[in-house]
């Protein structure tokens, strides 16, 4: 039966998968294309159930009729379909727009080795049904059923002997069917094929084989996955890889990561949502040689939560096995962030001759550098050479040096200490450093402390007095935190001054207390 | 299963349940009605009318064909066997039926075959079309047709043939012809599951390797199918119960075929397999996704369920679904076919019994009870030997009862070979079989019946 329309919708078909063809599924011009074939297709399936399309070399018919013409190869839709054995096409109702859309998106495509076939098996269109011919199906038809000699033999001994060696229970009743439970177990089955990527089994697989055989395929198969591993950040399987090939082989499989693009290419995963990954990450760069540390370097400058700054460079400082000189060549960089990473992890690394190495960079012009030195200095207990900080032009530079010493307990510097806070231009410093500079004060302070926090207390002004009241207040709120009979009995004294700024800084300590 | 068909099956046999226990005024009744009309209703936007149609032992949703699958079995059970007994072919739903019509037409189908026909032929449905089958229709035809799903087997078995082939001297591997024998078995599948499964009978004394894997193939198809799998799981499960042997390319052909009792170093080096299947694996199929689960297959199809099995596990690993599905089927088929060191093998009943009996030890329990269910207590091929004195052969299960097969008489009470009757044993009461008996007593083939 001729329908009317089917001429139309063919039409309508060539021009969907032309257009596909020129701009690709998702580009707006192929949709004013696709959508009123799929509009008449619909239309039609609703009215005549299926439509049936018979496929021949460079044409397609319906119903014996060519709704459909071209005998050129690299153009012809028909030929395409025939070429892969496709000789008939069913499109019944209940067709869904999705899988219009997969049907032409697939046989639009041009690659020359592309099996259409294949593809739109994978595709599993329910509404779209195809009929196809295999090459040389006759000639596998041509299948004889081989004779079976009559053999004689006892087959009641036959039958019991096997009943015996396989101790079969005849009298066992068969039950096969299922509990709600064991159909539970199957739909978890299922879902776990679904869900659980195979990659780690197969990894274990390969690495059994790999004790036992260390031929190319294995090898080449676990390099391969590898770079998979890699790929999905699966990086607790691409250690395990990388430990068994190291252990088993004597080819480096990392050899290939080390190079700055790669590295570089991980950017994004350190700053990931994921705790674990990043971890695993952290783990996995410890695998990397030496030769890999100038890009982890750069790498560092893209990190942005702190303690993974500080778990990457510790890994970094591993990776450079504890080579100072290697990290000494990059101490030089005008890179600030690469030279204050360096340094940090030269504080990592506790090289032995740290200040040598560090001197020149004591005047380095940006202040966070010699910070960062100065965490140097005091890890490796320099109080000392931090103390020089004190005179820093940078208030930054120089908080960092008070708090260094504050921690370190060095008594030596107090005297420069006591100097600086009795100096005139310790009243036009801000707050925040006039209180680092009485907690060292206080921590670093012996017998004398006492008493020289009493004459800065009491100390008599004519002239910047209202300055100095912040002063007074620091004085008094050291001397509650020293917190002896005489320390107290000084508050206490300053109670009675007639000086209000004196009075009120003694109020507010002994109420502190 | 397509989720329409599958939903409009329950929600009938729903309706049919309910009618049966209420009446049909009452509310039970009344919303099995009411769901199934809306239901009805929505399809009826997409689809011109509904037809649920029952040709050989499937039913069909609009042309689709219903798998039986684990889940919704009980319910395409019951409708199959429902419009079998009534001899109803097709059932066709035209736009405008509504819930009493629908009530109502339940209430009738629900009655015993006489009763059926005497009260449809007094009622009259204006919605309901209902087309009934001819004598010669009831006729089981699936010994003479189902010439693509044997030309699909063959095509299969050729591929698999030519693949061995080609490991075995070291050529290139044609993957393609793989792939697309995979997905043409899958589509046979579901044309007819019995159909297909009825050709796994055929074992070649001296082409075993590539019979045991194709036919280890498409058990596993089957099986997958059965319990759900999706079609992607089932073209990798088909693909690794093919691959699954793989690795005996790297034994040497006098070793696979030695008739004699294997030394505990030849034993060892056969057992290798297992390894060598994943290296040959790796070169057929490379690293896609398929050649992952292939090779996994081929390196855990004997694991037993207990944890026993070669080789090793380094840890407790489980195996992967498909490899307990391939571990169950290829014993099955190892069991069941002549073998330069079996010559007699087990008889299909037995095998049966076996896997059974190994739940638990070897096989997964769960995954052992649905392959019986699918293979039935005398799988199709066996012989069988009836109360009646004559012979017979299986050649069909009969879905929902796995003791009670359809069989072919192939030879006499006087054991002389005739061409009998196909006879249904759930229909035929009287009739029982007795024993399960060796084909190789009387020279039958039992893959003739088939092919």
């Amino acid at each position: 039966m001729i329908v009317s329309g089917v001429d139309d919708i063919i039409k309508s078909l060539i021009r969907a998968v032309k257009s596909i063809q020129m701009y690709g599924v998702k580009h707006p011009s192929s949709k004013n294309f696709y959508d009123p074939f799929y509009e008449k297709l619909s239309d039609y399936l609703k009215k005549h159930a299926e439509l049936n399309l018979e496929i021949e070399q460079f044409a397609i018919l319906h119903s014996g009729r060519t709704v459909y013409e071209e005998r050129e190869k690299d153009v012809s839709i028909a030929f395409r379909l025939f070429r892969d054995g496709i000789r008939s096409l069913r499109f019944t109702q209940g067709l869904t727009f999705d899988e219009l859309l997969s049907f032409l998106g697939t046989i639009a495509m041009v690659a020359k080795d592309l099996d259409i076939v294949l593809r739109l098996w994978e595709c599993d269109l329910l509404h779209i049904n195809f009929y196809v011919v295999e090459e040389e199906e006759e000639q596998a038809m041509d299948y004889k059923v081989p004779e079976v000699p009559v053999v004689n033999i006892d087959y009641e001994s036959k039958v019991r002997e096997i009943i015996e060696k396989e101790n079969i229970d005849i009298n066992d009743v068969i039950k096969p069917e299922l509990a709600s439970g064991e159909l539970d177990y199957l739909k978890t089955e299922i879902s776990v094929v679904e869900k659980t990527p195979l990659l780690p089994t197969v990894i274990t697989t390969l690495i059994s084989l790999l004790k036992i055989d260390q031929s190319r395929d294995i090898i080449n198969s676990l390099v391969v996955l590898l770079e998979r591993c890699v790929d999905n950040r699966d990086f607790y399987n691409a250690r395990r890889i990388v430990h068994h090939l190291r252990e088993n082989t004597d080819i480096d499989p990392m050899e290939k990561f080390e190079n700055e693009r790669t590295i570089m290419g991980s950017h994004s995963l350190i700053n990931t949502s994921s705790g674990e990954i990043f971890n695993e990450f952290i783990a996995f760069i410890g695998l990397f040689s030496k030769k890999s540390v100038p890009y982890f370097l750069k790498l560092l400058s893209y990190i942005d939560r702190p303690e993974r700054l500080l778990a990457l460079r510790s890994r970094i400082a591993s990776i450079a096995q504890d080579d100072v000189a290697l990290m000494k060549n990059f101490l030089d960089s005008d890179d600030i962030t690469m030279l204050i990473n360096v340094i940090a992890i030269l504080n990592l690394m506790k090289a032995d001759n740290i200040i040598a190495l560090l001197r020149p960079l004591f005047s380095h012009p940006n202040p966070d550098v010699r910070s960062e030195i100065i965490s140097v200095l005091a890890n490796d207990f320099h109080p000392g050479v931090i103390a020089q900080f004190l005179d820093d032009e940078s208030s930054y530079v120089r908080i960092k040096a008070l708090r260094a010493l504050t921690k370190m307990k060095y008594s030596r510097v107090y005297t420069k200490l006591f100097q600086k806070v009795t100096s005139r231009e310790f009243r036009s410093l801000e707050l925040a450093e006039q209180q680092e500079y009485f907690n060292c004060l206080v921590t670093n302070g012996a017998e004398k402390l006492t008493k020289d926090l009493e004459k800065i207390l009491f100390k008599w002004m004519l002239f910047g007095h209202k300055k100095y009241s912040a002063v007074r207040k620091l004085a008094a709120t050291a001397l509650a935190y020293v917190d002896t009979e005489d320390a107290l009995a000084i508050l206490r004294k300053g109670l009675k001054k007639r000086n209000r700024h004196i009075k009120s800084a003694c109020e507010i300590a002994l109420r502190q207390k | 299963m397509s989720t329409s068909g599958k939903d409009i099956v329950s929600l009938f046999y729903a309706l049919i349940k309910a009618v049966q226990v209420y009446d049909i005024n009452n509310d039970v009744v009344q919303n099995a009605g009411k769901k199934f009309i809306y239901y009805i209703d929505t399809l009826l936007n997409i689809y011109s009318q509904i037809e649920l149609i029952r040709y050989r032992d499937y039913i069909f949703f609009n042309k689709q064909r219903l798998r039986f699958e684990i889940d919704g079995y009980a319910s395409l059970q019951f409708i199959h066997d429902k419009l079998k007994k009534l001899r109803i072919k097709s059932l066709t739903l035209s736009p405008g039926i509504d819930k009493d019509e629908m009530i109502i037409f339940a209430s009738i189908i629900k009655e015993e075959e006489d009763e059926f026909h005497k009260k449809i032929s007094d009622t009259k449905f204006d919605n309901i079309h209902i087309e009934f089958s001819t004598d010669e229709e009831e006729k089981p035809d699936f010994m003479q047709d189902g010439a693509r799903i044997k030309r699909s087997y063959f095509k299969a078995l050729r591929v698999t043939k030519n693949l061995m082939q080609n490991l075995w001297t070291k050529q290139p591997v044609d993957v393609k012809s793989t792939k697309r024998i995979v997905y043409s078995l899958i589509d046979a599948l579901s044309e007819d599951e019995l159909g297909l499964l009825a050709l796994t009978t055929i074992k070649n004394f001296d082409e075993y390797t590539f019979n045991h894997s194709l036919n280890v193939g498409v058990l596993s198809l089957a099986l997958g199918q059965r319990i759900g799998l999706p079609k992607k799981s089932l073209a990798a499960l088909c693909t690794a119960g093919l691959l699954h042997d793989i690795g005996k390319v790297e034994i040497s052909k006098d070793l696979i075929y030695k008739s004699g009792k294997l030394t505990e170093e030849e034993w060892e080096t056969l057992k290798r397999h297992s390894d060598y299947g994943v290296r040959e694996v790796l070169k057929a199929r490379g690293l896609d996704e398929m050649g992952l689960i292939s090779l996994t297959v081929a390196y855990q199809h004997h694991w037993n369920y207990d944890g026993t099995g070669y080789p090793g596990r380094i840890k407790k690993e489980d195996p992967l679904l498909f490899s307990k599905i391939v571990r169950i089927c290829d014993s099955y088929d190892a069991m069941t076919t002549p073998r330069v060191y079996q010559p007699i093998p087990y008889l299909p009943h037995y095998a049966v019994r076996i896997i059974w009996q190994l739940r638990n030890v070897w096989f997964d329990p769960v995954l052992a009870k649905v392959f019986i269910q699918l293979l039935g207590l005398y799988p199709v091929g066996n012989l069988v030997k009836l109360n009646t004195g004559e012979i017979a052969v299986v050649v069909r299960q009969n879905q929902g009862n796995f003791a009670l097969p359809m069989i072919k008489v192939i030879l006499d009470k006087k054991e002389e070979k005739i061409d009998g009757n196909i006879m249904d044993l759930r229909a035929e009461k009287e009739i029982k079989i007795v024993k399960s008996i060796y084909p190789q007593k009387y020279g039958i083939n039992p893959s003739s019946y088939f092919v």
